[in-house]
């Protein structure tokens, strides 16, 4: 009778988890994610990744420490390209789109990246960065009802998240980017989460519209060469 | 008790479950493409930009949502597709310009405007939106929030057009929409069309109150609950204003005042002597000022008149045409016609409120954009809010859409077209309202209409037409012809054509020649046949109100002798002997619960059963918006009235898949809804169409499965390929993971070439996928663990290994018919298409092995030879592929050539002082030049070395699809040659260098 009993009640209580608050849902979503002291532990990443399109492969590295500086390489075809953004400065260099030395970021550019310099999750940081937290309601995600939350910093650059509630892993993350006096949204699905050895617990697929790549390696904490930060050409 | 309440959980848990089997999510990779078009767009009911950013800009539109410009009109985007898309007003908070307000339900009164459900709100700019109530106002007219308090907001409601309803008046929020008061109201009848508020005090407010009703035989605007009012404490207290207006009854009044002098006011007010009225004391007294023909139209429908933001002089009366004057109302002029006809029938207008030249405007067929003030306009081409009332399509390959668009006449499109469908491959086939548009079985002919049945046979090849509409002959009465006419093919024998007064005709000669088959099939009531006294004080006879007549025909596609029959009186009649004799069976679904005298909108035969029959049955226009929809397995004698929670909105459109017959599609004023087990299980279609549209009409494409559907404000949607839907039985959706068998593939690049760049500008509908989708169904969303795709060969080699989609329900995945590309070398210049290609598979069978997480699940392909291609015989196909594959083979011994060297340079390099090192580096340098592009500084300069020789051939010989000529055979044979020399002396190089050298 009791164990009949608390079905039910599990049942309702299932019915009504979508009445929680955000603060609930974002402390699930890091616990999910391995906790924020393993998150913190961390300061620097390296992470190679592959990108598949239509059978060619895309090699992409990612090198990057923490709040200070990060780039990506990207490896299309025997030629080379990288991004690179500071706290300070950022340059771009895609021989493939023909360029033929590093250009630099416009300081919108360079401004409006600034999160991304951060390797921790956006929810183990919004409280310290001053962002707003709202919790925009239950939105159907490709067929699963997820929770949608939203962070706005103090310029009003906003990031959307699309949290499952099962997993409490983000499924979708949409980003609007205000910047040289344009609006372009920047929209990202993650899947394939797996825990690494530092207990964190990170998604190695990551789909956007140019295509999904997938994590080979990820190293945290290795000593990284700054002169890596400086466009070589 | 215990059993009892295991008894319950077991109910519980079963009921959430069955409703969570099948829903929309499973289906969201079957997207429908947005045919668009933007050539002809579609009624604008509000335009309103941000007063501090006024680039930014809301357009809300009669059946198609809001739509966002962030650039002053270059592009916008829907974002209100989850919601209501009859759009009333819209409100900016000029204090927080982020926070909107949105009223739904048009209020353009005519008779196929559309009902909404409500106020929405917004705090980030139209990202999220939240119902805040009046949700049963149905029209809002106009929102006004308080210049510094975006919690205060004014909402003008007229209320249901078509009843009497409390839900009338001026709506007031001081919380943000949290509760509302009604702070102003006359009766059941009477609603608020027209607010105003003076910008320099917020306090003083104007309204107009406005009676009106519709049924579905005629219209009234006017009458005592007509007036106009002011208020002085935020609406607190209202006064009625009469000091100079003409005599009582009014009806809708259209009102404006001057934002740079506030006392400055005009007033259109429809009455006996409909005119321009001006007041320049706020609103107290008011003088007669002039009476054009522009100015006095149609004042139910154009409630529009704007007055210019610094210069009370410049106003602008947007209405039947657009006209604006410099001397505060007295006289107008039209806008020029440099530039093209600007669409007639305006609602909206919007001035820049800084540089005041700049000008947008709404009309019955999309948004223009002016920069001088109104004089000349250009045509904003990417606003696909089309209001169809019928699609249909032919049998061509590709097959045309054809349908006919509310203002817009009737047009036709194909379905896919090299580059894809954009607004150019748009073609007009006929005029006025755009009603049923159907193509005959000949190919070359297409039946179109205009309003009240004025009905054509176009002859396709020319573009000539000739009228065919029956006329009333000695014996008979006037004949009545509804607005929305039925010209219709017969689903058994095409060549039959019928069309319906309210007697039945039947041609099987192209409308050449009429049989009427059927006596009055109507009710023939005489008092709903008083058209000539519609309008109410302005007169408005436009054959809308058309009463009494036959809505719907619809051949059983099993028997061409039995004919059904629906018309806008509740009657459904059948003949079973080719309209010899029929039966009126409008009381046998009364019984199941369906009010009598409903419109019969549209009729299903069951394409599986002749017994079998759907209807649906509209009843709005007696202001019951409920959905039915009936099913009879009996010819009609008894009646299942089929329901569920999910439907929304009247009832317009059932269609039957005629492959599977549980699968089910139902289109109403608010959503398309789909059931996969005949009519139990319903679910709202999201797949990339907005989830309230106003389905209108629904095609499923005999051969390519296509779901057409026609909507009345987003244009056409086209699902490509619904095979997916009708393939998912219980049985596969119970298990975690079902990889579907795919179809046979024939080997080709699709049925069209590149077309060219996208146009710029215009709306872009795509094509449909080139090559037939892999599709698998997930039960849940894959989060952990990879989903991937690998294709074998006969052999068992692994070819192509693609990522997989992760998502809940039906995924598709598209192998591009190729192996993977080769690897290329490093240390390029510029990017090399070779690595990014491989030659098409020959033809034979391939596995398929779906990979998800640690489990495989493996199925086969059989890929089959194009023979519909002259240019490329089997054999050539696999000389054509040998041959690539040698030049991939030649493309792969340049690639360690290349990559030899550099990992020689790279030994080399650390020891470059090194006068040995020195000598060898220079020597393999100038071989690696020769073997591909090395000092391309930009991209114009092109630098062409032996690989991009071979790249560039092996580029043509993969994408081949006709037999290669002899020069291009010796090509290979050359840059063969010329490797072998550089690989030769490549290797004499390293025998040279490599003993003196200490690596």
């Amino acid at each position: 009778m009791k164990k009949i009993f608390l079905s039910l009640l599990t049942l309702l209580t299932l019915q009504t988890a979508f009445g929680q608050s955000a603060d609930e849902i974002v402390n699930k979503h890091i616990e999910a994610i391995g906790g924020a002291d393993n998150w913190k532990k961390m300061n620097s990443l390296v992470m190679e990744a592959t990108m598949k399109a239509q059978g060619a492969e895309i090699k992409l590295t990612r090198t990057h420490i923490h709040n200070k500086a990060m780039r990506m390489d990207i490896a299309v075809m025997g030629m080379n390209g990288y991004q690179i953004l500071t706290d300070k400065a950022g340059w771009s260099y895609m021989p493939f789109q023909g360029q033929t030395k590093a250009e630099p970021m416009t300081a919108d550019d360079i401004k409006t990246s600034q999160d991304q310099l951060s390797i921790l999750d956006e929810f183990i940081t919004y409280k310290d960065l001053g962002k707003k937290l709202d919790f925009i309601g239950k939105e159907d995600l490709e067929g699963t009802e997820c929770f949608k939350l939203k962070l706005t910093d103090k310029d009003g650059q906003e990031v959307t998240f699309w949290i499952d509630p099962a997993s409490y892993f983000t499924l979708k993350q949409s980003q609007k980017i205000k910047a040289n006096g344009k609006e372009m949204e920047s929209v990202t699905t993650f899947s394939n989460y797996k825990k690494t050895e530092e207990g964190i617990v990170y998604p190695f697929t990551v789909s956007a519209d140019w295509g999904e790549s997938e994590i080979t390696k990820l190293t945290f904490n290795s000593k990284i060469d700054e002169s890596l930060f400086k466009p070589s050409n | 008790m215990k059993r009892n309440l295991s008894i319950l959980l077991i109910m519980l848990t079963t009921s959430l479950f069955a409703q969570t089997q099948v829903n929309s999510g499973m289906f969201g990779m079957l997207e429908a493409r947005q045919m668009g078009p933007g050539t002809m767009s579609g009624r604008i009911t509000s335009i309103v930009g941000v007063m501090s950013d006024p680039k930014i800009i809301y357009v809300g539109t009669a059946g198609g949502g809001v739509w966002k410009s962030s650039n002053a009109g270059t592009s916008y985007k829907s974002i209100f597709d989850k919601y209501c898309q009859s759009i009333g007003a819209i409100g900016i908070s000029p204090q927080k310009p982020a926070t909107v307000y949105v009223g739904t339900g048009e209020s353009n009164m005519r008779n196929s405007v559309s009902i909404g459900n409500g106020m929405y709100k917004t705090t980030d700019g139209g990202d999220n939106w939240k119902a805040i109530g009046l949700d049963s106002t149905e029209h809002i007219a106009k929102i006004i929030v308080h210049p510094s308090n975006d919690q205060i907001v004014y909402v003008a409601v007229p209320g249901p057009l078509w009843s009497d309803s409390k839900h009338r008046g001026l709506y007031k929020t001081s919380n943000g929409g949290e509760t509302w008061e009604k702070i102003l109201y006359h009766d059941e009848k009477t609603g608020c069309a027209e607010l105003l508020m003076d910008p320099k005090n917020p306090n003083i407010l104007f309204a107009s109150m406005w009676q009106f009703r519709r049924q579905p035989f005629s219209f009234n605007s006017g009458g005592e609950g007509s007036g106009m009012y002011k208020s002085t404490d935020g609406g607190l207290t209202w006064k009625e204003i009469s000091n100079g207006l003409p005599p009582k009854p009014f009806g809708r009044i259209a009102m404006a005042l001057a934002p740079s002098d506030s006392r400055k006011m005009w007033a259109i007010v429809e009455s006996k002597n409909t005119g321009l009225y001006i007041s320049d004391d706020g609103g107290e007294s008011w003088k007669n000022q002039s009476a054009t023909m522009n100015v006095c139209a149609r004042p139910f429908y154009f409630s529009t008149f704007e007055v210019d933001p610094k210069d009370p002089k410049r106003v602008y009366r947007p209405g039947y045409e657009f006209a604006y004057s410099d001397d505060g109302g007295y006289s107008f002029s039209g806008a020029s016609s440099d530039g093209g006809w600007v669409h007639s029938d305006m609602h909206a207008l919007w001035i820049h409120p800084d540089n005041t030249n700049i000008l947008y405007l709404g009309t019955d067929g999309g948004i223009y954009k002016s920069i001088d003030k109104g004089i000349s306009w250009s045509f904003t081409h990417s606003l696909p809010v089309g209001q169809f009332y019928h699609v249909s399509h032919d049998l061509q390959k590709p097959y045309n859409v054809y349908g006919g668009l509310q203002d817009n006449g009737s047009w036709k499109a194909p379905s896919a077209a090299p580059g894809g469908i954009n607004n150019a491959h748009w073609q007009r086939v006929g005029g006025g309202d755009g009603f049923w548009t159907v193509p005959d079985i000949d190919g070359k002919t297409v039946y179109v209409e205009y309003q009240g049945g004025n009905m054509s046979r176009v002859n396709m090849t020319n573009m000539k037409s000739e009228e065919i509409q029956p006329k009333q002959t000695n014996k008979e009465e006037k004949l009545r012809w509804n607005w929305n006419t039925p010209i219709v093919t017969g689903a058994a024998n095409p060549k039959n054509l019928y069309t319906g007064s309210q007697y039945l005709y039947k041609s099987t000669n192209q409308g050449r020649d009429w049989t009427r088959i059927s006596g009055d099939l109507t009710t023939n009531n005489k008092a709903k046949q008083q058209q000539d006294e519609s309008g109410g004080l302005s007169a408005d006879n436009t054959s809308a109100e058309n009463h009494c007549t036959i809505f719907t025909i619809a051949e059983s596609p099993l028997d061409a002798n039995t004919i059904w029959v629906g018309t806008d009186d509740g009657n459904l009649q059948v003949t079973t002997d080719a309209g010899q004799s029929w039966k009126n069976i409008s009381t046998n679904y009364a019984v199941s619960g369906i009010p009598a005298g409903t419109w019969i909108s549209s009729i299903e035969p069951s394409h599986f059963d002749k017994n079998t029959l759907y209807v649906t049955f509209e009843n709005h226009m007696y202001g019951d918006h409920t959905t039915y929809l009936g099913k009879s397995t009996d010819m009609g004698k008894t009646w299942t009235r089929i329901q569920h929670t999910e439907f929304t909105g009247f009832a317009h459109k059932i269609c039957e898949d005629p492959i599977n017959k549980n699968l089910l599609f139902l289109g109403t004023e608010m959503g398309l809804f789909a059931t996969l087990d005949g009519g139990t299980h319903w679910f709202r279609m999201k797949n990339n169409i907005p989830e309230y549209a106003l389905v209108r009409d629904i095609k499923i494409h005999p051969t390519t499965h296509d779901l057409i559907v026609g909507t009345h404000g987003r244009g056409i949607f086209i699902v490509d390929d619904i095979s997916a839907m009708r393939n998912l039985t219980a049985e596969i959706w119970n298990q975690e993971v079902y990889l579907f068998p795919t179809p046979q593939i024939t080997l080709n690049n699709g049925l069209y070439g590149w077309g060219g760049p996208e146009v710029s500008g215009g709306w872009y509908a795509g094509n449909p996928s080139s090559v037939p989708s892999i599709d698998y169904y997930l039960k849940d969303r894959v989060n952990t663990g990879k989903v991937s795709i690998d294709i074998y060969d006969a052999n068992q080699v692994l070819i192509q290994s693609i990522p997989g989609s992760k998502r809940k329900g039906i995924n598709k995945v598209y192998w591009n018919l190729r192996s993977n590309p080769p690897k290329v070398a490093g240390g390029s210049t510029k990017i090399d298409g070779a690595g990014f290609t491989a030659p098409m598979v020959l033809p034979g069978s391939y596995t398929v092995k779906l990979r998800v997480k640690d489990q495989e699940y493996v199925s086969t392909i059989q890929c089959v030879h194009d023979d519909a291609n002259n240019d490329l015989s089997l054999a050539d196909r696999k000389l054509v592929y040998n041959k690539a594959m040698q030049l991939q083979g030649l493309y792969n011994h340049l690639n360690v050539d290349i990559d030899t060297i550099q990992y020689y340079k790279t030994k080399l390099k650390a020891d470059s002082n090194n006068k040995a090192n020195k000598a060898m580096l220079a020597d393999l340098e100038k071989i690696r030049a020769e073997l591909m592009a090395t000092k391309q500084t930009s991209l114009f300069a092109d630098e062409e070395k032996l690989r991009e020789k071979v790249s560039q051939l092996y580029g043509s010989f993969c994408n081949m699809e006709a037999k290669p000529n002899e020069i291009q055979l010796k090509a290979i044979e050359a840059l063969d040659e010329q490797y072998k020399q550089l690989n030769l002396k490549l290797n004499q190089t390293l025998n040279k260098h490599l003993p003196k050298i200490n690596l």
